[in-house]
């Protein structure tokens, strides 16, 4: 029964924390009515030990040793009240309302439980939690890829995986990888990892996953290079930094984009502005002029222009 | 976490808890732990079971009374618990990975204190934590944010310079803050707009510019806007159009609304839904060559007027 089980385990816990010696495996038999009423000892011992392990997976570290070391004392049990209790954080009024505004981030249900019960226990230490101290930005994380879980438990733990991938436009594949990351970006989540059929690190977007994901070692039996930065592995998803500068004619009031993106605006006359454009890729620089039609017209250089006077002859060509 | 797991956790919070808040009602703390009033009836109960020892005085206990009839809570014989536990792994990464998603979002004053929160919370943390998880967000004018931060922090009125994509124009508003948040990985402001007198959702990659006007700013009694309908979402008359996908344009159906996805050859052919015909009209043009128009003909119409004319410019020079 499960409320059985929780009042044995909130028992166990305290009796291992308010004491200050180890105590034996008998005395915690003799403390705890469902250990003492165990049919036999095989019975208590097994108990005991799925015990300890749950209280394991709670993150509740219980400690093996001996009362006496000069003797061959038994082994005994005890959870060190130091080591467990949640120490004095010497929190500020604004710190505490930085910790209340990032447990209401996660919309991911297991992540928000997560928070909000590190939040409580935040409170419980008599933490005084009022977010509106601050007025800062709101964000939010939600994850609604099917492998979000698999993928954060494999980044965090350190186990490899394998997993079908589809980019559209391509055929799928199988891909065996050593995740070491995750990012958000734009609101989707990605993985980042060493792509083993690759040889090369990789980057993985988990909603184009479309297999289940294999684990396919054990926790940490891989190594995360210790000089690793994300952001460069993942360097494709963020906008190059621009090293050119493109000259566009741009009608007066038209081109918002473009006018934020320029790092000089000259009146050209009969209502046109010239812009200077710092810009990085001449694909992307040509598909965002491209979207303004006749308002936009490119001067310089030569391979933007070109580029979009190829895709403006497609447009007539392709939609008629 | 196994449901003794979960129940384990937040019981052993609630124990210290308590003994800080005196007399609290049931409702109250089940709104703080984020369950039912019945499931912390249900918590008491059983804590009533559990204690240091199995005689009266060793077992955690209720002044039923109270409880019963007034609906609070008084703990007693508790003081062996007076502090929670730490945070294990998995509380501990949740709140730093969202501490993260803050510092992407912050600005300027407020980062280190959101430093200095992430630096103590690690010492909160019982197990050494592995957080292999970056948050990013476009970047957007630090100065421009701080100026917004501050407006809202002391409740002024801001005239801001904005441009829409879809009509391609800008205007010059005041508008009273109510608050930042992100919405698709991206920065927004939401404010009260004396223009349209209405609350309006502002991109914070399109203000221009803000400046603080010295005046204060009014309290505006609106409902909060739903998000959901202020961002685009396809509805019966929303505009569509038939599309053709070359393999190279099959990304477009991760990022914008599609249906009715059918495979023809290397095609896709897709429904897709625009803000507007001037959103559909441009994208097609974007990605001129990789996008067809199947239907409507007006927009194909349109696709291909713009198209000439914009390529007249660049033969009469």
């Amino acid at each position: 029964m499960a409320d059985r089980k929780t009042e044995r385990l909130m028992n166990l816990i305290f009796a291992l924390l308010v004491s200050r010696q180890y105590l034996s495996k008998e005395q915690i038999r003799q403390t705890i009515s469902d250990y003492r009423e165990s049919a036999s000892q095989a019975a208590f011992e097994r108990m005991f030990e799925r015990d300890k392990e749950e209280l394991r997976e709670l993150g509740i570290v219980v400690e093996m040793g001996s009362n006496d070391k000069y003797f061959d004392d038994e082994v005994g049990y005890r959870i060190p009240r130091d080591e467990a209790e949640l120490p004095d954080l010497a929190l500020t009024r604004e710190e505490a309302a930085v910790l209340g505004l990032a447990a209401q981030v996660w919309e991911h249900a297991g992540l928000a439980g997560a928070s909000t019960s590190a939040l409580v226990k935040l409170k419980a230490a008599g933490i005084d939690v009022d977010p509106d101290v601050l007025r800062m930005a709101e964000p939010k994380l939600s994850a609604d890829e099917p492998c979000f879980d698999v993928m954060w438990d494999a980044a965090t733990r350190r186990i490899p995986v394998a997993f079908t991938y589809q980019r559209p436009g391509h055929e799928s594949s199988r891909r065996h990888v050593q995740p070491w990351g995750i990012i958000s970006w734009h609101d989707r989540w990605y993985l980042g990892g060493y792509d083993l059929d690759r040889e090369a690190p990789r980057i993985f977007r988990l909603s184009r996953v479309v297999s289940d994901v294999e684990t396919t070692g054990a926790a940490g039996s891989y190594e995360v290079p210790d000089d690793l930065d994300m952001t460069k592995v993942a360097a494709a998803l963020f906008p190059a930094e621009p090293d050119r500068v493109a000259v566009l004619r741009v009608k007066s009031g038209r081109g918002q984009a473009l006018r934020r993106m320029a790092s000089a605006v000259h009146p050209a006359g009969d209502d046109h502005d010239e812009l200077e454009v710092p810009f990085a890729s001449a694909w992307d620089l040509a598909s965002e002029v491209v979207a303004y039609g006749p308002d936009v017209v490119v001067v310089a250089p030569d391979d933007v222009r070109e580029q979009v006077v190829a895709r403006l002859r497609e447009a007539v060509g392709s939609s008629s | 976490m196994s449901r003794s797991g979960s129940q384990v956790q937040r019981m052993l919070a609630l124990v210290p808890y308590l003994q800080g808040h005196d007399g609290i009602p049931v409702r109250d703390v089940a709104e703080e732990f984020g369950v039912t009033p019945k499931q912390i009836r249900d918590d008491l109960r059983l804590l009533m079971y559990t204690g240091v020892g199995e005689y009266a005085g060793e077992l955690i206990d209720f002044d039923l009374g109270a409880l019963e009839e007034d609906g609070v809570v008084y703990i007693r014989d508790a003081e062996f618990m007076p502090r929670p536990l730490r945070l294990n792994s998995s509380e501990g990464v949740a709140l730093i990975v969202a501490l993260r998603a803050l510092r992407a979002s912050a600005s300027g004053a407020q980062l280190p204190i959101i430093d200095s929160a992430l630096a103590k919370l690690e010492t909160a943390v019982g197990e050494q934590v592995d957080a292999p998880v970056d948050v990013h967000l476009e970047d957007v004018d630090a100065a421009l944010q701080t100026t917004l931060v501050h407006a809202l922090q002391s409740g002024q009125r801001v005239r801001i310079v904005y441009g829409t994509a879809s009509r391609d124009d800008r205007t010059e508003r005041d508008v009273d803050p109510r608050r930042l948040f992100t919405e698709n990985g991206r920065l927004y402001l939401e404010a009260w707009c004396l223009k349209a007198e209405d609350l309006r959702f502002f991109r914070l990659d399109r203000i221009e510019s803000a400046e603080l006007t010295g005046e204060s700013a009014d309290d505006h009694d609106a409902e909060p806007r739903d998000l959901a309908s202020a961002f685009f979402t396809v509805g019966d008359d929303t505009p569509y159009a038939v599309l053709d996908l070359e393999p190279r344009a099959h990304w477009l159906t991760e990022y914008y609304p599609v249906q009715d996805v059918e495979r023809r050859g290397d095609l896709l052919r897709v429904r897709m839904f625009g803000g507007d015909w001037s959103w559909l009209r441009r994208l097609v043009l974007r990605n001129a060559g990789s996008v067809h128009v199947v239907e409507p003909a007006s927009l194909a119409d349109e696709v291909r007027d713009h198209a000439r004319l914009a390529l007249g410019a660049y033969d009469e020079q």
